[in-house]
């Protein structure tokens, strides 16, 4: 059931979900947005008959009905103690447990690898960027700062002890996503505009990775050695990586300087020497990668000639947005 | 909000059905019912709710129509399911 116009419906439907949950008056119609999400994005990922999407559809299904129909019971008790303010503490961490466990993050996380795993690269691509925009704006609604300063500890050290026994790229990029949604969650708390700032920069990286894995169909680690790849698409790869770890030239350190510039400001030590040692070994697994696939000639296969195909010419492109978008966006006030 | 013992009621059968969910069970089905008993226990809530502002069931009635659509939803990925492996056992999980 290969039907481009199903895809484009449920695309549709899709966007105007989070749109309808962003946007709402109360908190009744947020939880109308959640649901018509799950709802237009289950048949986006059940495409194909074969039993691993049915088993992630149905495990992507389990979750998040759970954590929806537990997010409105607490918008039920919330509107049922309109003036006992002593509950609100309970309340709220209810709320953003069940948002969290929307989200895929830590300790809610369990989920995600698995359903990533078996999902195809565009609909990872969905699933790690946009279905996170509509919890994450939910939680900066009615948050619980206490929870989730002690949510982002959590997300921060299993997004970067998880990913280090991964040999398959679904699974790294599911745990670098929740390392980067503990990021994300801080910005929440620091300021909105701060957060649109990230998730910016954060889904224009993660599509330059996931188109390039896209165009030579890649999934596993392997794939990146045996390949005798063209020296531009290594170069993209390495950028790319180091981009997404956070490394100064490059996009991705722009907004985790920011982050933590008021961090330090405000003198949360302990929150910053948190991120900066997370930080650090997922960079460490992501030069374990691209130090072998970029520095070593591997022997060259001759059935596997994996040349520049047609539409990889946005390849050049995306490297150069991510070497000089940090010089170039100094120019912004000129 | 005169009476507040019914709140025990509420929270009662929604932990219970809660707990059948994230139970250990043998088949699919139980999890999809004791999620349908989650949606019967909110819709009591909210009916008991919306009686004390001058009797407005309409959101009652939207909510009753998105549960619903989730409701099939899950028994569609029950066909699905039961299409692909040939049972709705969990046991049939090993791929990821």
């Amino acid at each position: 059931m290969n039907n481009n116009s199903n895809k484009m419906f449920f695309l549709f439907i899709l966007f105007f979900s989070t749109l309808i949950s962003i946007s709402s008056n109360s908190w009744f119609g947020c939880w109308i947005g959640l649901e018509i999400n799950l709802l237009s994005f289950i048949p986006l990922i059940s495409n194909s008959k074969n039993l691993l999407s049915v088993e992630t559809s149905l495990k992507y299904f389990l979750t998040q009905s759970l954590a929806s129909i537990n997010f409105l019971f607490m918008i039920l008790i919330k509107f049922s103690l309109l003036k006992n303010f002593n509950m609100n503490n309970i309340i709220s961490i209810m709320m953003n447990s069940s948002l969290l466990m929307k989200m895929g993050s830590a300790p809610f996380h369990f989920w995600f690898p698995n359903i990533v795993e078996g999902l195809s690269w565009m609909n990872n691509f969905m699933l790690m960027t946009w279905q996170k925009i509509s919890p994450m704006i939910l939680l900066s609604y009615y948050f619980n700062k206490n929870f989730l300063i002690f949510m982002i500890i959590t997300n921060l050290i299993i997004g970067s002890l998880g990913g280090l026994n991964q040999t398959s790229l679904r699974k790294l990029l599911a745990f670098s996503s929740i390392n980067n949604l503990g990021w994300m969650i801080f910005s929440i708390m620091i300021s909105e505009n701060l957060w649109l700032f990230y998730f910016l920069i954060y889904s224009m990286m993660i599509s330059m990775m996931i188109s390039l894995f896209f165009l030579m169909n890649m999934y596993f680690m392997n794939q990146l050695f045996i390949n005798n790849m063209n020296f531009f698409i290594k170069l993209n790869l390495l950028i790319n990586f180091l981009s997404l770890g956070g490394l100064p030239p490059f996009m991705g350190f722009m907004p985790k300087w920011i982050i933590i510039n008021f961090l330090l400001i405000n003198k949360f030590y302990f929150l910053t020497f948190i991120f900066m040692m997370t930080s650090l070994i997922i960079i460490y697994y992501y030069i374990r990668i691209i130090y072998s696939s970029f520095m070593f000639n591997y022997f060259k296969m001759k059935w596997v000639n994996l040349l520049m195909k047609n539409n990889m010419s946005l390849i050049n492109l995306s490297s150069f947005i991510s070497i000089s978008s940090m010089i170039l966006s100094t120019f912004i006030f000129m | 909000m005169l009476i507040y013992d019914i709140w025990f009621l509420f929270i009662y059968m929604f932990s219970v059905g809660n707990l059948i969910f994230v139970s250990k069970n043998k088949h699919l089905l139980v999890v999809l019912l004791s999620l349908e008993f989650i949606v019967l226990s909110i819709f009591f809530f909210f009916l008991v709710l919306l009686m004390f502002i001058d009797y407005d069931m309409y959101m009652l009635m939207v909510f009753l129509v998105f549960s619903v659509c989730e409701g099939s939803l899950g028994l569609s990925i029950l066909v699905s399911m039961i299409r692909s492996h040939g049972n709705d056992y969990f046991q049939s999980f090993s791929m990821l």
